[in-house]
């Protein structure tokens, strides 16, 4: 019974979201007291999660089963969880209660860290579901907005599209297996078959807000209030990194179109997201359009194919989601348009040069953690033979640099209007964005013990 | 005389199209959530048939439609939500009026 150790992370943020949603009542006149609540939980849950270490409980008969990169991505989800929910403490929201929204994100990072370690295809699809349903209410958290809410339907009816491309698939599966265990997934060769694998990778691309299914991504980014986008842009997507990586580890040898697919999403994604990057004046949708281009470098890693490939990707997953929460936390606090970025150098240098820091990362420059990152991803690709889709990749990630440094010329080129004032930066958030620069280099330096913990297995 | 699985499976496939169709063509809130709807009976019903016919020994497929019956609904419920919420803000469910968000 001790291997039950394993779902103590799980069990900390279920308790924390429950205590959270009582906040009010446990400290009187504390209205961020629930976000405290919630980055304990996380905390503690992260703690678990290094410490109860890898392994299969015997009582889920191989439903569950922690592995290195379940592992990793765990611990990345609990820390980036810890990171938003300290800042939401300091920061507060602009209206609505802390302790709901506090335990919906820790719902959604219940959902996540079941993801990374499912090997059920059932209990995946519900762990997928647990960490994205959240995220609609999220989305849609400011009941006042008619943006919000746009936003939030959108980003409902196209995860609820994907949610059903995937089950259509999954009955194919599940029904020509007969069973729900991935690693009992039978696929019959021909026509079906690949249908059925097709329609489960549709529907993960687009929970991953990959091409062609990004559409809805800059309009709920452009609407939702900024904490929420923060941590829905960023967190879960870990985890679902990993999930997708073992939907593609177990179908491609049964499925020989999978990898062609997943070679026409990454190009699409690369060049429709950094693309449409370019015009773009709202900071959180040009985030949202680079977030697409970043999906299709991880799609890159896991066209390759095989465990290094899967690997790479992780990593990556793990190298865009700390900038990208870092960059979003940033646009919180300063404001959503390229012109409340004007002149940021000046007034609060902290933010100016901490964004810089991150863009950098993303852009892939060394040392940091996003370099290594596609370092690794192309490396991969090249392993596979895909060596036409890693040059291409290259030339869109020199591409992505320009619609970054439109940024960054905001900041420190352009003189601020008038009337604009130094936005209030709590020291507790600054906290929280300079840790995340901190782990932007610390990736990018300790990348090799990092990607060797990330390891896949079969059972 | 005996009904093979593709009669079942063909119906499923037909289904899912209709939906797949009403969610991405239909101008009404309301008419799209019943558009998903569809979509997840059909999978219900390729469930349950492809589980039947191919692999009749074990129950893997009947028991997850049971499962999907339940996210189903759960999703449906938030979506219905949203949509309430948004009509009472600007008094509508056709889709082509809620357009705030371009770009």
């Amino acid at each position: 019974m001790s291997d039950l150790v394993l779902i103590v992370p799980e069990a900390f943020l279920l308790l924390g979201a429950l205590v959270a949603l009582f906040a009010d009542v446990l400290a009187r006149g504390h209205a961020r007291a629930g976000a405290w609540i919630g980055a304990v939980a996380a905390i503690l849950a992260t703690a678990a999660a290094l410490w109860a270490g890898q392994g299969a409980p015997a009582l889920f008969v191989g439903q569950f089963a922690v592995d290195g990169a379940a592992q990793v991505a765990r611990v990345a989800t609990g820390l980036l969880t810890a990171a938003f929910l300290v800042w939401l403490a300091v920061v507060g929201l602009q209206r609505g209660s802390v302790r709901d929204f506090t335990a919906l994100v820790l719902f959604s990072a219940l959902g996540a860290m079941l993801m990374a370690a499912a090997r059920d295809w059932v209990v995946m699809m519900l762990a997928l579901e647990v960490a994205t349903m959240p995220a609609y209410v999220l989305m849609g958290f400011d009941r006042s907005d008619v943006r919000g809410l746009e936003g939030a339907l959108k980003y409902f009816l196209l995860s609820m599209v994907a949610s059903l491309l995937f089950l259509y698939g999954l009955s194919f599966v599940i029904g020509m297996s007969g069973a729900t265990a991935m690693g009992a997934t039978k696929l019959q060769p021909g026509l079906v078959g690949a249908l059925a694998a097709a329609f489960l990778t549709a529907g993960m691309l687009a929970k991953l807000s990959a091409a062609p299914f990004q559409w809805w991504a800059p309009d709920a980014y452009a609407g939702a209030p900024a904490a929420s986008v923060a941590f829905v842009s960023a967190v879960p997507k870990v985890a679902g990194v990993v999930a997708f990586a073992r939907v593609v580890l177990v179908l491609a040898p049964q499925a020989p179109s999978l990898p062609l697919l997943l070679i026409g999403a990454a190009v699409l994604s690369m060049i429709i997201g950094n693309l449409a990057a370019y015009p773009q004046t709202d900071v959180r949708r040009l985030m949202a359009y680079s977030g697409v281009a970043h999906a299709g470098y991880l799609l890159v890693g896991l066209a390759a194919g095989g465990e290094a490939g899967a690997r790479a990707a992780l990593f990556y997953g793990i190298a865009y989601a700390v900038p990208s929460l870092g960059v979003m936390l940033v646009a919180a606090t300063v404001g959503n348009t390229l012109g409340e970025f004007r002149g940021l150098a000046a007034r609060r240098p902290f933010l100016a040069w901490a964004t810089v820091l991150m863009l950098i990362s993303l852009i892939g420059i060394p040392p940091l953690a996003g370099f290594t990152g596609k370092l690794f991803l192309f490396t991969a690709a090249m392993g596979g033979g895909l060596v036409p889709l890693s040059v291409f990749a290259v030339v869109m990630s020199a591409v992505s640099a320009g619609f970054y440094f439109r940024i960054v010329r905001a900041m420190f080129f352009d003189s601020a209007a008038q009337d604009l004032q130094a936005p209030r930066v709590p020291a507790g958030a600054a906290a929280v964005v300079a840790l995340c620069c901190a782990a932007v280099i610390g990736i990018g330096v300790a990348a090799g013990p990092l990607l060797s913990a990330i390891s896949f297995t079969a059972k | 005389m005996t009904v093979g699985p593709v009669p079942f499976m063909a119906l499923a496939a037909i289904l899912f199209a209709i939906g797949l169709f009403g969610a991405l063509s239909k101008k009404s809130a309301v008419m799209v959530l019943m558009s998903l709807e569809l979509m997840t009976n059909a999978v219900n019903l390729n469930l349950v048939a492809v589980s039947r016919f191919v692999t009749p020994e074990s129950m893997a497929g009947q028991f997850t439609a049971a499962f999907v019956m339940v996210v189903a609904a759960a999703e449906i419920g938030l979506g219905l939500a949203l949509v309430l919420a948004l009509y009472r803000k600007r008094r509508t469910v056709e889709l082509d009026h809620i357009d705030e968000l371009k770009g």
